[in-house]
């Protein structure tokens, strides 16, 4: 796979966030998962598998910890797609 | 701005719940009879919520050792192994599980949440890394926070997404893998293919660590808990459970077939740094242990109510989490829902656990029903009415709390 952009990251972010988003928050790059977008802490986990899995790669939970946006989760993304 | 404002839409949900009913998650009972009935004012109520796997808690022979430990050794140890001195009591029950379980490493902690927490990040270096499994304990979730180690989540219960996981991570340089799952979830009440994971962990080169709080006791023909059942407890790398369940104490232990294991009580923060086990704890623990060995009677009425209850419930078209077990978790269709009948059982007599997300897998909202081996037939009997009247006055309970949640607004 070649590497994706940020603002692909942002859509494959925006297509699997879908089952977690039954009130239809719009999804920004500032978009605070939790805090904005309601998205309980354990969810945020699994949609992290899910984009482990589609880029084959591995975000471990400490780092998902300190990720709070939309954007930082995209840049996190981006970085271990380009190592 | 307050330094609560944090928990504003928290508030909210606790608000929603309080116009229902009661608090479901801080229930107050008047008193608690025996392992399967208390009582909340006038009205008694059947325990089915309480983990109390085998209703060992009044069992004459773990009162008496508690009783004469305090009798013996007093009430409470007023601090640390490291700091006060180990116990005759302590020693007594590392020796009994280590030796139930065929393993030359026991230790014990002070409660079931600090075993993981300590236990983890005791093994888990800075070097190593941790897989854990999607549905894992809240406990072994902060237990992976203590350590330097990295932690990757793997999908709950799936051995070949566990595979995947560890070939992408490759080869750990200056380090192992420590890959922790439980034997029976607590939420749903599913098990563990151990035998499984076994293979897998051992095929990367790492250890496998197996949470049995809720299964020791309880399976297995000595009890010793799901591995055993799957006849793989001689390879299992770490098991860990608590006193709080079939046990009928409380506290944990964690035991190991590495008998270098022993090293960690010089390093795990929550055994050092906090009070060790009461005598009367251990001591009632220690009792239990022997029931454990020979409670195959127990086990098998356990599992006679468990498929009881399941096979009712699924006649009554409810939507179970999994197959039958001692803990059956039935799948509501949101909180709101969910709390209102959990407080309709309450008010007619059964108590189950509302459970609802984070505390779930997969955000679901559900009555979660834990049963005993002190549960009768007839106990099973009553909670399927219940269940079915709950069905039954299904429409009158949504208008109930359409108005209930109006009236409040």
């Amino acid at each position: 796979m070649s590497e994706p952009t940020r603002e692909e990251i942002y859509d494959k972010i925006c297509e699997l966030l879908k089952p977690y988003n039954p009130k239809n928050h719009p999804i920004k790059m500032s978009s605070g998962i939790m805090s904005d977008l309601e998205v309980d802490s354990v969810a945020v986990f699994d949609l992290v598998m899910g984009l482990e899995d589609h880029y084959d790669i591995s975000i471990p939970m400490e780092m998902v910890s300190d990720i709070k946006t939309v954007g930082e989760l995209a840049t996190a993304i981006k970085e271990l797609t380009s190592e | 701005m307050s330094l609560f404002d944090k928990y504003a839409p928290l508030q909210t949900r606790v608000d929603m719940m309080m116009k229902i009913g009661k608090d479901a998650l801080g229930v107050e009972f008047d008193d608690i009879i025996d392992a399967t009935r208390g009582r909340i004012g006038n009205r008694e109520i059947l325990l089915a919520g309480t983990n109390n796997y085998l209703g060992l808690t009044f069992d004459e022979d773990c009162v008496a050792a508690a009783k004469k430990a305090i009798d013996d050794h007093g009430t409470g140890t007023t601090g640390s192994r490291i700091a006060n001195g180990t116990y005759t009591e302590h020693v007594d029950l590392e020796k009994a599980i280590a030796e139930h379980l065929g393993m030359p490493s026991c230790i014990v902690f002070s409660t079931g949440y600090q075993t993981n927490l300590a236990a983890i990040s005791g093994l888990a270096g800075d070097n190593d890394i941790i897989f854990m499994d999607a549905d894992a304990h809240a406990c072994i979730i902060d237990g992976t926070r203590l350590t330097g180690a990295s932690t990757i989540r793997f999908r709950h219960n799936n051995p070949e997404d566990l595979d995947k996981r560890l070939k992408r991570q490759g080869e750990i340089e200056g380090g192992h893998a420590l890959v922790v799952i439980e034997g029976m979830y607590s939420m749903f009440g599913d098990i563990a293919p151990i035998d499984e994971f076994l293979d897998v962990t051992h095929r990367h080169g790492g250890y496998l660590y197996i949470d049995e709080a809720h299964s020791y006791g309880v399976f297995g023909p000595t009890g010793c808990g799901i591995a055993e059942a799957q006849g793989v407890l001689d390879k299992v790398d770490f098991l860990s459970s608590t006193f709080s369940k079939s046990l009928a104490s409380i506290g944990g232990f964690c035991a190991s077939k590495h008998p270098e294991f022993e090293i960690t009580r010089k390093v795990m923060r929550p055994y050092m740094f906090t009070a060790s086990p009461t005598p009367s704890n251990v001591s009632a623990a220690r009792a239990a242990v022997e029931k454990i060995k020979t409670g195959g009677a127990l086990r098998d009425n356990l599992m006679a109510r468990a498929k009881q209850l399941h096979q009712g419930l699924a006649e009554m078209q409810y939507d179970l989490c999994a197959d039958a077990s001692p803990v059956i978790a039935v799948r509501r269709p949101n909180e709101a829902v969910a709390a209102m009948e959990w407080n309709w059982l309450i008010e007619n007599g059964v108590y189950v656990n509302l459970a609802v997300p984070p505390g779930t897998p997969q955000s679901s909202s559900l009555l979660r029903i834990s049963l005993s081996a002190a549960h009768t037939e007839k106990d099973i009997n009553t909670i399927l009415k219940a269940f079915a009247d709950l069905k039954d006055n299904q429409g009158a309970l949504m208008a109930g709390m359409a108005s209930k949640l109006q009236a409040a607004e």
